[in-house]
């Protein structure tokens, strides 16, 4: 009973706390949106995309081997139904066209953006280039959207980099306390998407043909990215969960509760099954939000769904607390919890699909949570299997959970009782 | 005598390098304000922790109402109420929500616990401000809550870790008339501070603790005469009709009286207890015909028993 009321005190005071919330559901929403869009994958309330054919017009003065590349993804196939790309020469013109209505936004990729991003090969200092975007400002959506697409471009068109980027970069940068900066992310997102230049370095430039192409494939990117992000900042808000039960020894509430007539395993079960209830209860809003607002759908199997997620956050939740517990202080369990869920999310599958991985970093991507709670989840979401067949994902989280509940209360145990 | 509740028995706590509790012991008895009074880093918080089962100790044990805090910690976390030096609250709830929290992490609930929530709330004088979150409290209201939590179960003896550090002196005089109040009341307490007067005004016994071990063990009266130190009476008197200088002898043999000395028309007279030789002295005066203008007794302080134990003033 004890247990419940330390759980639900833990999940109510996170769900009431804004700035968290961003962290748990916020962030992983709006970056699934701005990949669902960067893919021209855009479904929003309805079955029609209401955003269609927007008409854009694309300026490049620029002669060599990268402006092609901006241009051939623009006309691909892929964004067919969402731009209309006409090409123009002369820039002044092109603005025009937006003052009158003709056109949502102006790309435009300056003379020499080529030779300025990739250096002679004698190694010449890299200059800044920046392709500009020129938008129509009573648009709303056609600008982000145009926006996201030529950001997507830019990373690589590789889906890895722009949420590997946008997470872990400002993540690391305050790399201070977890739950806050993540919160930050969803005010920093739309600041970036509002400016309008784009600076490059080159190494975000290596594109070539073969990354191109990943855009073309017809994959439902809402059905895997979503599922991904779910279980990428999962991963974050189980080790701030686990973080949480060192906050409670700092600030003087667990050496408290120890002072109550209730046991310390039972204060560490309601600590770790707080932690287990927020994830239940942000992967389950996460799921229902994405229903709704991007119309995904999450399978046929009602029952594997349940099965697959409460028991990735039973593995995760155990496994945050175990590597919590090992930790000095709340600064290392920061710098473990963020490093372990940017690996983990990197490898398990949480940005790209792990399908063609093979030998040392498919063995790799098997040791994380995230890998098997994608091929459950992806199992579910895209091939549409059912309560059997993910069996062996269920299993294997189930174990991770076990072992990791059984070794953290102890562990907790053997550090608290002094 | 009533009966003791609390019996620390060679208490001691040894970390890592430090051995933060070398041996201490005392009683406590049924409806006493009991005090300990040292610096900083004495072994108060330490002392405490083991009472309240936090901290195993290294070595004895201590028994409250009649429950060890080895063996019986269950049974002993019943009896007591414990209010930590630190604020241990949680900020982002409200008061009310705090107490709630925390009435049920001593298994209590429904009507009863409402009606202590209440009842707390109103000792502590925050029944207005209880919806409100902790973290919009000022020091003195968050001081005040982190009591309440300690009362919520009606402990027999409350522990009470420097309660009043860090905040301003009307919130300081709230809590010491709450302490006060509250003994009235019938309830136990042991107080920990590092101020004198506080010790002096609230408590019926101290024990002075300093590196460690308990120096010095009684009341304010009885520790002060332990060590050497006496009530100090000035009296002035008249001397136009008669010769003062000729009473200092006669003053000087009262029984209790240690040393008598006349300074100008002004006696000093260092005595063991002011009250018992005050009558006699009068009546020597009186029967010279010696009228007394003045008079003042200096009882001697815990500061002076710190200075004189330990070499050191009790604040640095
Ligand atoms: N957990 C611990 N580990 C190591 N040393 C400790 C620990 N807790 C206390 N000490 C040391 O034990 C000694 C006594 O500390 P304690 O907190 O009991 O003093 P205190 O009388 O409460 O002081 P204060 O008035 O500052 O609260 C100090 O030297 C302190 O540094
Ligand atoms: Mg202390």
């Amino acid at each position: 009973m004890k247990v419940l009321r330390i759980a639900w005190k833990d999940t109510l005071t996170r769900f009431r706390d804004r700035k968290a919330l961003i962290g748990l559901l916020a962030a992983p929403l709006i970056i699934s949106a701005l990949i669902g869009l960067a893919f021209g994958n855009i479904n929003f309330g309805g079955s029609e995309p209401p955003l269609s054919h927007i008409p854009i017009i694309l300026v490049n003065e620029d002669d060599g081997q990268l402006g092609q590349v901006y241009e051939d993804v623009l006309t691909s196939d892929a964004l067919a139904d969402l731009l209309d790309v006409t090409k123009m020469d002369d820039l002044q013109a092109a603005r025009i066209q937006i003052e009158q209505g003709e056109a949502r936004a102006v790309v435009h990729i300056p003379t020499g953006f080529s030779n300025q991003i990739i250096p002679a090969s004698t190694g010449a200092s890299v200059g800044q280039a920046s392709i500009k975007i020129f938008t129509d400002p009573t648009s709303t959506v056609a600008p982000v959207i145009v926006k996201s697409i030529i950001e997507q471009i830019s990373a690589g068109i590789n889906t890895v980099n722009l949420a590997a980027e946008i997470s872990a970069q400002q993540a690391m940068e305050y790399a201070g306390i977890l739950g806050p900066e993540l919160a930050r992310l969803a005010e920093i997102l739309p600041e970036e998407l509002s400016q309008e230049n784009f600076d490059f370095e080159t190494q975000k430039l290596s594109l070539n043909k073969s990354q191109v192409g990943e855009v073309q494939q017809d994959i439902n990117a809402f059905a895997y990215f979503v599922p991904g992000m779910a279980v990428y900042f999962l991963m974050f808000s189980m080790f701030g969960g686990a973080r949480s039960i060192l906050d409670e020894e700092s600030r003087g509430t667990l050496p408290r509760l120890m002072t109550t007539p209730t046991p310390i395993s039972e204060i560490i079960l309601g600590k770790m099954g707080g932690t287990f209830l927020t994830g239940v209860l942000q992967f389950t809003i996460l799921m229902l939000a994405s229903r709704y607002i991007f119309q995904l759908s999450w399978g046929n199997s009602l029952l594997g769904l349940a099965m697959i997620v409460l028991l990735t956050v039973f593995a995760a939740s155990g496994l945050g607390a175990l590597l919590t517990s090992f930790t000095r202080n709340q600064l290392q369990a920061n710098v473990v919890g963020m490093t372990v869920s940017l690996v983990f999310g990197a490898l398990g599958g949480s940005f790209f699909s792990t399908q063609n991985l093979t030998g040392a970093l498919d063995f790799a991507s098997r040791l994380t949570i995230n890998r098997w709670a994608m091929d459950g989840l992806t199992k579910l979401t895209i091939s549409g299997a059912g309560f059997n067949e993910v069996l062996t994902e269920a299993a294997v989280l189930g174990v991770i959970g076990l072992v990791t509940y059984a070794l953290a209360i102890p562990a907790f145990q053997r550090r608290f009782v002094k | 005598m009533s009966e003791t509740i609390l019996k620390a028995q060679d208490l001691h706590k040894r970390f890592d390098k430090v051995h933060a509790v070398q041996g201490v012991s005392f009683d406590i008895r049924q409806g006493e304000i009991f005090s300990l009074l040292g610096p900083n880093g004495a072994g108060k918080t330490t002392t405490i922790s083991m009472l309240s089962c936090l901290l195993t100790p290294t070595k004895g044990d201590a028994q409250i109402d009649g429950y060890s805090v080895r063996t019986q910690a269950d049974k002993v976390k019943q009896v007591i109420g414990v209010v930590p030096q630190e604020i241990s609250l949680y900020p982002d709830l409200s008061a009310r929500e705090n107490l709630a929290f925390w009435g049920r992490m001593y298994g209590m609930g429904g009507a009863q616990l409402k009606e202590r929530i209440e009842a707390v709330l109103d000792i502590v004088g925050l029944s207005q401000r209880a919806k409100e979150k902790v973290e919009t409290y000022s020091g003195g209201m968050k001081r005040r809550i982190n009591i309440a939590v300690g009362l919520l179960h009606q402990p027999k003896i409350l522990f009470m870790d420097e309660p009043t550090v860090g905040i301003d002196p009307q919130s300081r005089r709230r809590i010491l008339d709450t302490v006060l109040e509250l003994n009235k009341k019938g309830l136990t307490v042991l107080y920990t501070t590092h101020y004198m007067e506080e010790a002096a005004e609230l408590s019926h016994r101290i024990g002075i603790i300093d590196h460690g071990k308990l120096i010095a063990l009684g009341t304010q009266e009885e520790l002060t005469r332990t060590v050497g130190e006496y009530d100090t009476l000035h009296i002035s008197v008249d001397g136009s009709k008669t010769d003062p200088g000729a009473l200092v002898e006669p003053i000087g043999k009262i029984k209790g009286v240690h040393r008598a000395s006349l300074e100008d028309s002004s006696f000093i007279i260092q005595a063991e207890d002011a009250n018992t030789v005050l009558a006699g002295i009068i009546a020597q005066l009186d029967k010279a015909g010696a009228r007394v203008l003045n008079l003042r007794v200096d009882e001697p302080n815990l500061e002076a028993v710190f200075l004189h134990l330990t070499g050191r003033a009790l604040r640095d």
